[in-house]
C-alpha cells in the first residue's frame, strides 16, 4: 500500500506532466518538488535517484520502504503503486 | 484468448506524436473509432522541445509542451483515446491487421504508423555508462541541474543549437562542438551569433567527440575530442547531445514492412507500406523532412487515405 508519493519536477519537462497525469487518473495524490522553484533540492534528488534528471518518482510504502522511479517508465511507476 | 475476445478497432496508431494526433483530429471527426499506442509523451520530440518557432498560427512561437498538450487535447476532444504501452508486432490477417501490444494483443482494420525518431546516441566510450551523471538527450528535462555550470553541447543543426541557446538560461558557459558546420536554420545561426558575442557559447567547428570522462564521482567532468591532429580536452560538468535523429522503426526489423536502409519506413504516395491497410506518417517515414508542420500535414493525408481504406474499393 502507498504512503505517499513525491515527485521532483521542473517546468518545462514533459515527461513530469505524464507522470502526474498518470497518477492523477488513476485516482493518486502526490507532493511535488518543482527544481526550478526550489533548486537547492537538486542535491537531495540526485542523492535519492543518483541521476541528473527528471522526474523521479519517490513512492513511500506503509512499511517505509521507499521505491524510485528515474523518467516516465510505466513498467516500473504501475507496480509500485499498485 | 480466443480471436474472438481480441479488442477490435478501425484504425490503431502507433505513436501519438504530431501525425497521429493530427490524424486522429481527422479520423475521429469522421466518427473512425481510432486508438492511439503511446510508449513515451504525447507529442514526442516536439513534447520534449523548448520552444517551437515555425509552427504555423502561432506568430509568436508556442512552447512545444504546450502544442504537444494542445493537439492531444484537440484529439481527445473529438474521442480519440490514447493507451500507454508499446506495439511489438503487426500481422496480415486480411480484413484485420493483428498487432501485439503491452497490453495484449489487439486487431485493427487499419493501422498508421507514426512512432517518430529519436535523438541517435554517439557512440563513444562513457556515452551510455554516465548517461543522466553528465549525459543528457532532453534539455527541457536536465538544464536545470546546470544553474551556473559548464556544459558542452554536441551538435550542429537545428536541435543542437536551439537547445545550447535554450541551455544559456542556466549554463554559465556552453562549448558547442560540430563535427563540420552548423547547419542550423538562418534564424538560429542568427540568435547563436548574438549568444557567441555574448561570450556564453563558444562554437567549435570540425571537432569530433572522442570520449566523455568522469571522475572519482562517476559524473561527467571533460570530453576528449580530435581537431584536425589536435586532441583537445573541454572540461565540463555536463554534455547534451542532438546529433540527429533514428527512426523507431525497431519493432518493425522483421515484419514484410519494407524499410529503408536507414530504418525509416517505406510508403507509396498515399502514405501506405507495402502491407495493404497499414500506412506510416511522420517523422518515421521514409523522406520524412522531419518538421512538425510536415509530419501534422502527413498526419492529416493519410487520415484521408485510411478513410478511403476503410470504405473499400470505389465502384
Amino acid at each position: 500500500m502507498v504512503k505517499n508519493i513525491t515527485i521532483f519536477t521542473t517546468n518545462t519537462c514533459a515527461y513530469c506532466g505524464m507522470v502526474k497525469k498518470w497518477l492523477g487518473a488513476k485516482g493518486h495524490t502526490w507532493d511535488e518538488v518543482n527544481l526550478d522553484e526550489h533548486p537547492e533540492q537538486q542535491a537531495e534528488a540526485m542523492r535519492i535517484s543518483g541521476a541528473m534528471t527528471v522526474p523521479v518518482t519517490v513512492v513511500t510504502k506503509h512499511d517505509d520502504t521507499q521505491e524510485v522511479i528515474i523518467g516516465f517508465n510505466l513498467a516500473k511507476l504501475a507496480p509500485a503503486v499498485s | 484468448m480466443s480471436d474472438t475476445d481480441i479488442p477490435k478497432h478501425d484504425v490503431i496508431m502507433i505513436g501519438a506524436g504530431p501525425a497521429a494526433l493530427s490524424a486522429a483530429i481527422y479520423t475521429t471527426r469522421e466518427n473512425i473509432d481510432t486508438v492511439l499506442f503511446e510508449r513515451g509523451v504525447p507529442g514526442g520530440l516536439a513534447a520534449i522541445t523548448d520552444w517551437v518557432d515555425n509552427y504555423p498560427g502561432f506568430p509568436e512561437g508556442i512552447a512545444g509542451l504546450t502544442l504537444a498538450d494542445n493537439l492531444q487535447k484537440q484529439a481527445e476532444r473529438f474521442g480519440a483515446t490514447i493507451e500507454y504501452g508499446e506495439v511489438t508486432k503487426i500481422t496480415d490477417e486480411g480484413e484485420y491487421k493483428r498487432l501485439e501490444t503491452s497490453s495484449g494483443p489487439m486487431l485493427a482494420r487499419a493501422v498508421l504508423i507514426a512512432t517518430g525518431s529519436d535523438y541517435k546516441k554517439i557512440g563513444i566510450p562513457g556515452e551510455k555508462e554516465y548517461y543522466a551523471r553528465g549525459v543528457h538527450y532532453c534539455a527541457t528535462c536536465d538544464g536545470p541541474f546546470y544553474r551556473d555550470k559548464k556544459l558542452v553541447v554536441i551538435g550542429g543543426g537545428n536541435s543542437a543549437v536551439q537547445e545550447a541557446i535554450f541551455l544559456t538560461k542556466f549554463a554559465s558557459h556552453i562549448d558547442l562542438l560540430v563535427r563540420s558546420q552548423i547547419k542550423a536554420s538562418e534564424i538560429l545561426q542568427d540568435d547563436l551569433k548574438k549568444i557567441v558575442e555574448s561570450g556564453k557559447i563558444t562554437v567549435h567547428l570540425g571537432v569530433a567527440p572522442l570520449e566523455i570522462v568522469a571522475g572519482e564521482d562517476k559524473l561527467v567532468n571533460k570530453v576528449i575530442a580530435q581537431k584536425g591532429e589536435e586532441k583537445i580536452d573541454f572540461e565540463t560538468d555536463g554534455v547534451f547531445i542532438f546529433i540527429g535523429l533514428l527512426p523507431n522503426s525497431q519493432f518493425l526489423a522483421n515484419s514484410p514492412i519494407e524499410l529503408d536502409k536507414i530504418g525509416f519506413v517505406v510508403t507509396d504516395d498515399h502514405l501506405q507500406t507495402g502491407m495493404p491497410g497499414v500506412f506510416a506518417a511522420g517523422d518515421v517515414r521514409s523522406g520524412a523532412t522531419m518538421q512538425i508542420a510536415s509530419a501534422s500535414g502527413e498526419g492529416a493525408t493519410s487520415a484521408l487515405m485510411i478513410r478511403e481504406y476503410l470504405e473499400g474499393p470505389k465502384q
